[in-house]
């Protein structure tokens, strides 16, 4: 009984324990509040910020992507609704349940099914995983009659690309692919005012590359109130989506769906130009891929062969791809000779079959020779020695300027790929080339070859094609184009009233282009010509003009002592021969002789251009009514 | 029965007082803490009445159980707290061992101890015991001058050590963590030689590698770990400490008003109702809010602290001591994991949370100090 013996200890101030125990405890809920503080006052907008997203979360809307239009107005790319099966979790008693039952209906392994949402487990659990992506309509058939069995099994209709015609233009147009982790990353990309997210389609080739910023559109943007559990409960925001903006190319379907068929199963290309404006009619390149795989999952084979195959399917060989030219050339070697008077339109040059120099034999096409002949005849036969004379004449420098003059060997400017420049020599470019001394100097040797178009000489079939607009047009030269206008919330634009790129004006004579055109129009024309098959049908009531050219290919294989390659088979050619209004360039890459191969290449693409001009609106129909024709041939019975 | 008029006169009202308001702050946050807008739930099975805010009513009800509770401990006899603190500790040995071998497993650990149609957690009954047995060891062996020597501390350590080891196993490491924390309170408030506690603390750094190694759980070093970087893991183990720091911090000065809180409406929040309870308050009354409340629970602290200095006798000095630790320790580490500045561990707000348990455990245990303070002319009678 009493007090506690400690009391009485005078070591023992229970007072100053009180005290401490007192301050300790102050100190800590003085720590808190400052925390407290810290956390409320300090940053408290910060957490503000971060509370009101984690309430509202966003859910995307796709944009549906710019159509892409001809340049009459007729679509080549829209959108088609894709249905996608999907599955939300959260809606769904039982997950494996529905999965099973969906299998079975489908006859597809529900463990599959299951796989394909666990690949997706960073999704939301409010969101819509995706079972089976673009769907047929007896599949969305199917599962729409089997609803009450799917919980939580839902049909989306999606925006989808839809490349109408197959494997049509696909090198102009390109394809859509999910964007890159590069191109994510990348601040170009990504700075253009528009944040891209993963999974995004993204255009990858093309003009869906070039133009993205154009047709991708806007997504549309919705905030899901949702709670700790992902469970929507409301919702707070919507911002449509916008739809991308279209196109027009300048490119004309029937043109370009012509080049395409000529070249079907064949390996080359096709350039269609308005020589007078530099639009871009068609370009075709074989082989063509299909757009509409790149869309959806691709299948190892298809990548393989489309992207990694030796083929280079992906390649546009029409802006991509350098070719030795041939006589092509000669167009071009004509205008130089006549302009810095190494020739007259008089002077014949006697072709004995070959020409020599030194020690040196370059042999003519023609064995027997051509005998002699005038420039204009040179070109309508295509005569070798004439030119192999000619160049000697020039010299390579010469060429080689006015070459550079009409764009040869120079990148035309087409904004689509990135493209090859080609080649013309010269006593600079080979100097700067090689590294022994004695590579470095030109020998007047190696003159004659490039003269018709060998030797180191590659163009691409756009810069023939455009070198050729200018010498028909009378001398501007104009940079190719792909883009006629377009359409966007602001209104329609065309692309003519923006630019303000004067074209190049070459300087050249008109008398010497008209003499050169001269000599075109006797190739295909005057009996003897090599380009007769370019010839359209008489029915069209258009005179063609152009230039045939037949390249040898020295490549690898030969080189090595494999298997000889065909010549590469080109014409150049343009119609109405008196006031041009297409230029067209057909490459049939080892098709043999540009004459037999190529010309009824050109002249199918032409017979495609005058038809379609009867049709449109401001075209300049020529066709004899097939009713006249029936008469005239009446007449000629009779006489 | 005779009654002592004194009673009456010295009755502690302002510790009654401010613990009424501090679960009255309580149960006007868990109102809007446990509103479920969609579902209006029984408040008892037993009871006809449904409401959207049935925790409320509910934790109303705690509190006047824990009401009566606070005046019962109040009404024990101080000669009793002192002659059955030993057996009642054996008690709770005893029992807490039970739970081990036939407890109830909720939420992964056997706490809960299922008495017919009551069930209860002989850990919050252990508290009181630890510290009632606590206070008689230490008053009868008061430590010579300048503090305990380490032979001193044995006892006292198996005291408590017992009794955490039990509760560990559950596992329960916040509560185990909490009652030792009061103990090793206790026997500072006594005093240890500085020599001593040096010793102890070089012992509690070698004895933690090992201790992390082995009695640690997976979830338990995760919780540890993500208080260095809680968004490595944003919807695992961080995510409670990401979404009570910004409940907490978007509350801003005057918070977003009652019932605006969305952390908490759009169940963000993790044990909003229980553990996190005091997030609640900071988003929804701000910076202001949760000011008001730590000024009640300091007020608490200094009452209790006062009582302690006027006791007559050293044994009550102790209980009231423990008594205070026990409070402020559980909230000072409640409000530190609730702000971000201790692990996750699952202790809740004194006398704010929902929970009958702990909110009648607690007021019992301060009726006690109620009873103590009030008879404080009282020498113990041994």
């Amino acid at each position: 009984m009493g007090r506690s013996a400690a009391i009485d200890r005078p070591s023992f101030n229970l007072g100053r324990r009180v005290n401490a125990a007192l301050v300790i405890a102050a100190v800590v809920l003085f720590t808190v509040a400052l925390r407290l503080w810290y956390l409320q006052v300090l940053k408290g907008s910060y957490f503000r910020d971060r509370s009101e997203n984690n309430r509202i979360r966003t859910v995307f809307i796709p944009p549906p992507r710019g159509v892409i239009f001809d340049r009459w107005g007729q679509p080549v790319v829209r959108n088609r609704p894709a249905f996608n099966i999907e599955f939300v979790s959260e809606d769904s008693p039982n997950p494996s349940e529905s999965l099973k039952a969906l299998g079975e209906i489908l006859s597809l392994d529900p463990a599959e099914l299951k796989e394909r949402l666990n690949n997706q487990s960073k999704r939301r659990r409010f969101e819509p995983k995706i079972l089976l992506k673009d769907v047929s309509r007896d599949v969305v058939a199917k599962v729409a009659a089997h609803n009450y069995q799917l919980p939580g099994v839902v049909i989306n209709v999606v925006p989808a690309r839809d490349y109408m015609y197959g494997t049509f233009a696909s090198h102009i147009l390109g394809y859509i692919r999910e964007i890159t982790r590069p191109q994510l990353e990348n601040s170009e990309f990504q700075g253009r005012g528009y944040l891209y997210r993963q999974g995004d389609l993204v255009g990858q080739y093309g003009i869906e590359s070039k133009w993205e910023a154009d047709l991708q559109g806007k997504r549309g943007m919705r905030g899901v109130i949702v709670n700790a559990n992902g469970v929507r409960i409301g919702e707070a925001s919507f911002e449509s989506e916008m739809p991308g903006n279209s196109v027009n190319l300048t490119i004309d379907y029937d043109v370009q769906k012509a080049a395409d068929e000529a070249l079907k199963d064949k390996k080359g290309a096709i350039v269609a130009l308005d020589p007078k404006s530099g639009e871009v009619l068609a370009i075709s390149s074989a082989p063509a891929f299909d757009p509409n795989l790149f869309a959806g999952e691709i299948s190892a084979q298809d990548w393989a062969r489309l992207v990694t195959g030796k083929e280079k399917v992906l390649n546009n060989r029409a802006v991509q791809g350098s070719f030795p030219p041939g006589s092509v050339f000669k167009i071009f070697m004509s205008v130089a000779a006549l302009s810095e008077g190494v020739i007259n339109t008089k002077e014949r040059i006697n072709c004995p079959g070959h020409f020599s120099m030194g020690s040196r034999v370059f042999r003519c096409h023609k064995k027997e020779g051509h005998g002699a002949v005038n420039l204009i005849q040179a070109i309508q036969q295509s005569c070798d020695v004439f030119f192999y004379t000619v160049g000697n004449r020039l010299g390579v420098d010469r060429i080689h300027d006015y070459a550079t003059l009409f764009g040869l060997g120079q990148l035309s400017g087409l904004d689509l790929v990135t493209e090859a420049p080609g080649l013309v020599p010269s006593t600079a470019w080979k100097k700067a080339y090689f590294r022994k001394p004695e590579m470095q100097k030109w020998y007047p040797g190696e003159t004659p070859s490039v003269s018709i178009g060998q030797g180191a000489v590659t163009l691409t079939p756009l810069q023939i094609a455009r070198g050729l607009a200018a010498v028909v047009n009378g001398g501007t030269l104009f940079r190719p184009r792909l883009i006629l206008g377009g359409e966007s919330s602001a209104g329609k634009w065309r692309f003519a009233d923006f630019n303000s790129e004067v074209p190049v004006r070459t300087g050249i004579d008109p008398e010497v282009l008209k003499v050169v055109r001269e000599g075109m129009e006797a190739v295909v024309n005057i009996p003897g010509g090599t380009g007769k098959r370019a010839q359209l049908d008489p029915i069209f009531n258009v005179t063609v003009a152009g230039k045939t050219g037949t390249a040898q290919v020295i490549g690898a294989d030969a080189v090595k002592g494999g298997d000889h390659q065909d010549d590469h088979a080109w014409f150049a050619g343009y119609a109405p021969a008196e006031d041009p209004e297409i230029v067209v360039v057909a490459l049939y890459e080892n098709g043999g002789h540009g004459g037999v191969a190529s010309a009824p290449l050109s002249k199918a693409v032409m017979e495609a251009y005058f038809r379609k001009q009867c049709t449109v609106p401001g075209g300049k129909c020529r066709m004899i009514p097939p009713k006249e024709k029936e008469e005239s041939k009446k007449d000629g019975t009779k006489t | 029965m005779y009654f002592d008029r004194r009673i009456l006169r010295y009755f502690d009202w302002g510790l009654l007082g401010l613990c009424l308001a501090i679960t009255l702050c309580g149960l006007l946050v868990l109102y809007s803490a446990g509103y479920d807008p969609d579902n209006a739930q029984k408040i008892f099975p037993f009871t006809p009445f449904r409401s959207n805010a049935a925790p409320f009513y509910r934790q109303g009800f705690f509190i006047l159980v824990g009401l009566i509770m606070m005046l019962a401990g109040a009404s024990i006899p101080s000669q009793w707290l002192y002659r059955f603190a030993y057996p009642l500790y054996a008690v709770c040995v005893v029992l807490l061992a039970a739970v081990l071998a036939v407890g109830v497993i909720a939420k992964g650990s056997q706490r809960w101890l299922s008495l017919g149609p009551i069930s209860f957690q002989p850990s919050e009954m252990m508290k009181l015991a630890a510290i009632l047995c606590m206070s008689r060891y230490l008053s009868r062996a008061v430590p010579p001058a300048g503090g305990y020597r380490i032979t001193g501390l044995i006892v006292p350590c198996l005291i408590f050590g017992l009794p955490m080891v039990l509760i560990m196993a559950q596992p329960d490491l916040g509560t185990a963590l909490a009652i030792g924390a009061v103990g090793f309170a206790m026997v500072l408030f006594m005093g240890v030689r500085w020599r001593t506690m040096l010793l102890m603390g070089g012992c509690a750094v070698a004895a933690f590698v090992p201790a992390w190694e082995f009695l640690l759980h997976d979830y338990q070093k995760r919780r540890v770990m993500v208080l260095f970087n809680p968004e490595a893991d944003p919807l695992g183990s961080g995510y409670h400490i990401i979404q009570s720091t910004i409940a907490v911090g978007s509350g801003l000065l005057f918070g977003k008003g009652f019932m605006q809180g969305t952390q908490t409406q759009l169940e963000f929040l993790p044990e909003h109702t229980t553990d996190f309870i005091f997030s609640v308050l900071a988003e929804e009354w701000g910076f202001v809010g949760c000011i008001f409340v730590l000024l009640l629970y300091a007020l608490l602290i200094f009452k209790l602290l006062r009582v302690v200095n006027k006791s007559k006798d050293l044994f009550l000095s102790l209980v009231v001591l423990g008594v205070t630790a026990q409070v402020f320790l559980n909230a000072a580490i409640n409000v530190g994991m609730v702000v971000g500045m201790l692990p996750v561990v699952g202790i809740p707000l004194p006398l704010f949370s929902y929970g009958g348990t702990s909110l009648i455990s607690t007021m019992f245990a301060l009726g006690i100090v109620l009873g103590i303070s009030t008879r404080r002319w009282t020498y113990l009678v041994r």
